[in-house]
């Protein structure tokens, strides 16, 4: 039996082919509108595309989640719990929701459907975790960026739900679902509308060999000839403080927890979760092989030492670095 | 240095052609070169009904695509009449430029690579409608393009002569590295030797 379920990120129908045929056990992705937190231009699945998705990954043994994982605006639910009526007709594995309102229209309307909490839920304790599996039959939760490996063991030790974590991608160290600091700059809210940076409120200027990053018209980081970029996140922003410019949340950097696999494995984490709806299918087919080869070679070993797995994350990764975040938190 | 794949060196080879390609496109009269590129245009919208549609639903705008190794540069119009041209000195600003080595725009146009992969190492430089460039990106990058085979589809069996086509240039190009590197080698072992008798002679001198 494999160790880990690897659940890969899909903004396209290619990207979505693309991630089975690397290797994916699952493949989460979202309706394109705003209930889901990936609502970029160009990027998510009508409902027919949505059933060619499933499809596809049914043929080959797979499965699709179907991320309805920001918070209904009030008074109009009707889009979200739409969205949770057409997953459930066409098939879906499960569905990623946040909101405890769609939670429950979700376990009543669908009692056969299954429910995994999202990140964006920021359930970041056993009791928290509980109470959902307990009021709406949750049976995964995707857990945030923000907890240790001992946090991990602990929790899992602490509830009978499944356990979902992130291993590769972006690098969200905020309480995910009640972050506002890009609702402060551009009036949109990743948590209501899916936009966290929204595309039409970002703009890049060269300046001489420069590169100036703007956001909602705030400039929030300005990289010197030749040093990596990263995405145009206040998170991730560089601001002068005590005459200093520092970067005061976190740097551009991606997750990468490859080195973890057997700490994960050993506390008790049922799936493997790579981020990256907004990515291009490159990047899919690339970081879902090197976790495949990963997952497959711890299988057979218990370790994960294969010299050649970097090499195809390398390009992969936000301001030319990874790091493994919160997990090993080496700053406590 | 190790040998680089076959399918690899085909794709450069194809660069090159579009290269050529793109500075004939640079020095053609508009005429001409939008009759050329209109035919093309349409051949590819065919083979992906998907990605047009989604640039026909756009609002109308124009990004330019500046091949930075080039000298010619495109815009792309979207919106209700999706079309490609040359740019002229004439034209008003785009609502949006993508700038990069043209080999990295082709990669980009079929997803052999990462868009924000090459943004993060600064190869690729985008300024104005972020929205618009992203809306672009993500209609090509959720096909599965191939603009050799989809143009070569135009003359019916040539389309099934490119898989082969390529293969047999990909062993051509790799047997000819391979005759290069060995007829060089008895040189490089000569340079070798005078330079280790060079840094002999400096030692001595000092």
């Amino acid at each position: 039996m494999a160790p880990f379920e690897l659940i890969c990120p899909a903004g396209t129908p290619a990207a979505l082919r693309a991630a089975v045929d690397a290797g994916a056990d699952a493949v989460y992705a979202g309706f394109r509108d705003e209930t889901n937190a990936r609502n970029f231009p160009g990027l998510n699945f009508s409902r027919e595309e949505m059933a060619e998705g499933i499809r596809y990954a049914r043929a080959r043994g797979r499965m699709l989640f179907v991320a309805i994982n920001t918070y209904p605006a009030a008074g109009r639910v009707e889009p979200w719990r739409r969205a949770v009526d057409d997953a459930a007709r066409l098939g879906a594995d499960a569905v990623i929701l946040a909101d405890l309102g769609l939670l429950d229209y979700a376990a009543r309307t669908h009692p056969g459907l299954r429910l995994h909490l999202s990140v964006q839920a920021s359930a970041s304790n056993a009791e928290a975790v509980r109470f959902y599996r307990e009021a709406f039959g949750v049976r995964r939760v995707v857990l945030p960026r923000v907890l240790t490996v001992a946090d991990i063991r602990g929790l899992v030790a602490g509830t009978d739900v499944e356990t979902e974590v992130f291993v590769f991608g972006g690098m969200c160290p905020m309480a995910e679902g009640r972050c506002t600091l890009s609702s402060y700059a551009t009036g949109r809210s990743p948590n209501r509308q899916g936009v966290c940076s929204p595309a039409e409120h970002v703009r890049y200027e060269e300046r001489g060999e420069d590169l100036v990053s703007r956001l909602g018209g705030f400039t929030i980081n300005r990289f010197a000839a030749g040093e990596p970029a990263g995405y145009p996140t206040l998170c991730k922003g560089r601001f002068a403080a005590a005459g200093k410019a520092s970067y005061l949340f976190e740097e551009p950097t991606s997750l990468n927890a490859l080195p973890l696999l057997p700490a994960l494995h050993e506390a008790g984490v049922k799936a493997l979760k790579i981020e990256g709806r907004q990515r291009g299918k490159a990047y899919v087919a690339a970081v879902v092989s090197a976790y495949r080869r990963a997952i497959d070679g711890f299988a057979r070993t218990g370790r994960v030492d294969d010299p050649g797995l970097d090499a195809g994350l390398d390009g992969a990764v936000e301001g030319g670095r990874d790091t493994a975040g919160a997990y090993r938190r080496s700053w406590r | 240095m190790p040998p680089i794949p076959p399918e690899l060196a085909v794709r450069r080879i194809e660069a090159a052609a579009a290269g050529v390609a793109v500075a004939l496109a640079g020095r053609t009269a508009p005429a001409l070169s939008g009759r050329v590129l209109d035919l093309v245009v349409g051949r590819v919208a065919r083979c992906h009904p998907r990605a047009f549609a989604a640039l026909a639903e756009l609002p109308p705008a124009t990004l330019r695509i500046e091949p930075a190794d080039r000298p010619a540069a495109f815009l792309l119009d979207v919106g209700p009449a999706v079309r490609l041209r040359v740019a002229g000195p004439d034209d008003p600003p785009p609502d949006a430029a993508v700038r990069g080595p043209l080999a990295d725009l082709m990669d980009l146009l079929e997803g052999r690579i990462d868009g924000d992969a090459l943004f993060f190492r600064r190869t690729l430089r985008i300024e104005g409608d972020t929205a618009l460039v992203l809306a672009v990106r993500n209609a090509f990058d959720g096909e599965d393009m191939d603009v050799v085979a989809d143009l070569a589809g135009a003359f019916g069996p040539l389309a099934r002569a490119v898989p082969p086509a390529r293969r047999a240039a990909g062993r051509a190009l790799v047997a000819l590295e391979e005759v290069r590197a060995a007829l060089l080698r008895p040189l490089a072992d000569r340079v070798a030797a005078v330079e280790r008798r060079l840094a002999a002679f400096d030692r001595e001198g000092r």
